[in-house]
């Protein structure tokens, strides 16, 4: 799983180098910041398959408050993109 | 002096502070995690390794263990060794005979000291028999003096069985649903006065408050299904309750999806307003009534309970109330912003 996701962003970085801007689009963002997040429980899974159970199950509470915080995060995003796009028309008056 | 406009954004961070820190680090009350030994004979002797969770069975003075069959016939232990805080060795004499007409019981174990306060794995060893004497039985099994230390004292939170740390989740996942009712009630409320009123911002607010009330939504969804896997062993099961709230916000998306495909302002907001309040009344049956009325696992539902007896404990609600408060907080900064936002370019549209 490991090695999938890091060819996967190898992918979107080359991708992004050939594409004609110079941005991040949201989409890479936003797969790169789960990769970030995942990769690192993919290897605790390995490791041990019951890692989300130890201690009490306290780390699939953590699971879900980074789901909670994805989610706001996602929406902070989507209201950047729409005050980003007032401030193109703004310019362009 | 008069106090700012935006005091209720600040109170986010007194509230998210006391939300995080203490619904993260108030430690569970002490608990059995489990044991090693499920099988027991009528005659002979039971020994069993209990693994316990905050617990301390190596400092406590009057540790007792017992044996229980249904709530009345209990037997106290014969030994009790502390290897350490949370191992206990416990062994029993079981009776001759068990106070039942069938050959077999289910027996729940309990761990009771004065530094820990009672601890329940309910029906979990198996006995057997193979001569049923149920009088006999009776009198054998209500041999032992039946009396619990009072609950312990600190704060705690309440440590249930199966359930774990993943109590906590009460303060995110409950109130990220709680959150979205009020996100939907203020929607429908715009909606409704959308329709009285005809006025253009009115229907602005309504879908604003739609779009963060379906995210926290689809969190709700998501953050339970992480629950389920780790307290019912999968992440989606065919629940009534999950199903039908999957349903309330499909009817929910399909809002979206409607104002998306309606390209004329004045059509659009009325067409809009009718179904929010449609969405609404439909969702009331699917999410509180219907699931009551058949069984299920969620909380709340089929007979059991949620909002009352142990599940929410007086010391979780100190913390699940501001809970709701700061991520009903946090929905409504989000939608006021998506409000602002969609003025702004309402204006920038009528000045062209």
């Amino acid at each position: 799983m490991m090695r999938n996701s890091l060819s996967f962003y190898l992918r979107l970085m080359k991708n992004r180098s050939t594409s004609q801007s110079s941005y991040m689009k949201p989409y890479q963002i936003i797969s790169i910041l789960f990769l970030l997040l995942f990769s690192p429980l993919s290897s605790w899974a390995q490791s041990d398959p019951d890692f989300l159970r130890s201690t009490g199950k306290i780390y699939s509470v953590i699971a879900v408050i980074v789901i909670l915080f994805l989610g706001i995060i996602f929406f902070i995003f989507r209201l950047d993109k729409k005050v980003t796009e007032i401030e193109k028309q703004i310019t362009n008056e | 002096m008069k106090s700012p406009k935006f005091w209720w954004k600040l109170l986010c961070i007194p509230l998210g502070l006391y939300v995080l820190l203490a619904g993260l680090l108030v430690p569970l009350k002490p608990g059995i995690l489990g044991i090693d030994n499920y099988n027991a004979e009528v005659g002979g002797e039971f020994n069993v390794n209990v693994i316990g969770y905050n617990s301390n069975y190596d400092s406590a003075k009057k540790l007792r263990a017992y044996l229980r069959i249904d709530s009345s016939y209990v037997i106290s232990h014969k030994g009790v060794k502390a290897s350490s805080a949370n191992d206990l060795n416990v062994s029993f004499q079981i009776p001759q005979y068990l106070p039942t007409q069938d050959s077999f019981a289910s027996a729940s174990i309990i761990l009771d000291s004065e530094v820990d306060g009672p601890s329940v794995l309910p029906g979990i060893i198996h006995i057997v028999q193979n001569e049923i004497d149920q009088q006999l039985g009776n009198d054998l099994w209500s041999s032992a003096k039946f009396t619990l230390e009072p609950v312990v004292k600190g704060f705690k939170f309440p440590y249930r069985n199966i359930l774990h740390e993943t109590v906590r989740n009460t303060f995110f996942h409950v109130a990220i649903w709680f959150a979205m009712f009020f996100l939907l009630i203020l929607s429908l409320f715009n909606s409704i006065q959308y329709l009285r009123l005809r006025s253009y911002e009115l229907d602005i607010n309504a879908s604003s408050y739609a779009e963060v009330a379906i995210l926290f939504g689809l969190i709700g969804i998501a953050t339970g299904s992480i629950w389920a896997k780790y307290a019912w062993g999968a992440f989606w099961i065919a629940d009534v309750k999950l199903n039908m709230s999957a349903v309330a916000l499909l009817i929910y998306v399909a809002y979206l999806i409607l104002r998306a495909s309606i390209q004329d302002i004045d059509s659009r907001a009325r067409l809009s307003a009718a179904y929010n309040i449609f969405a609404f009344v439909a969702m009331i049956p699917l999410i509180f009534v219907i699931p009551r009325m058949t069984d299920s696992l969620h909380p709340g539902n089929g007979g059991n309970p949620a909002l009352g007896g142990e599940d929410l404990d007086n010391r979780l609600r100190m913390v699940f109330y501001p809970a709701i408060i700061l991520w009903s907080i946090i929905g409504f900064w989000l939608s006021s912003l998506n409000i602002r936002i969609k003025n702004i370019a309402e204006k920038l549209i009528a000045k062209k």
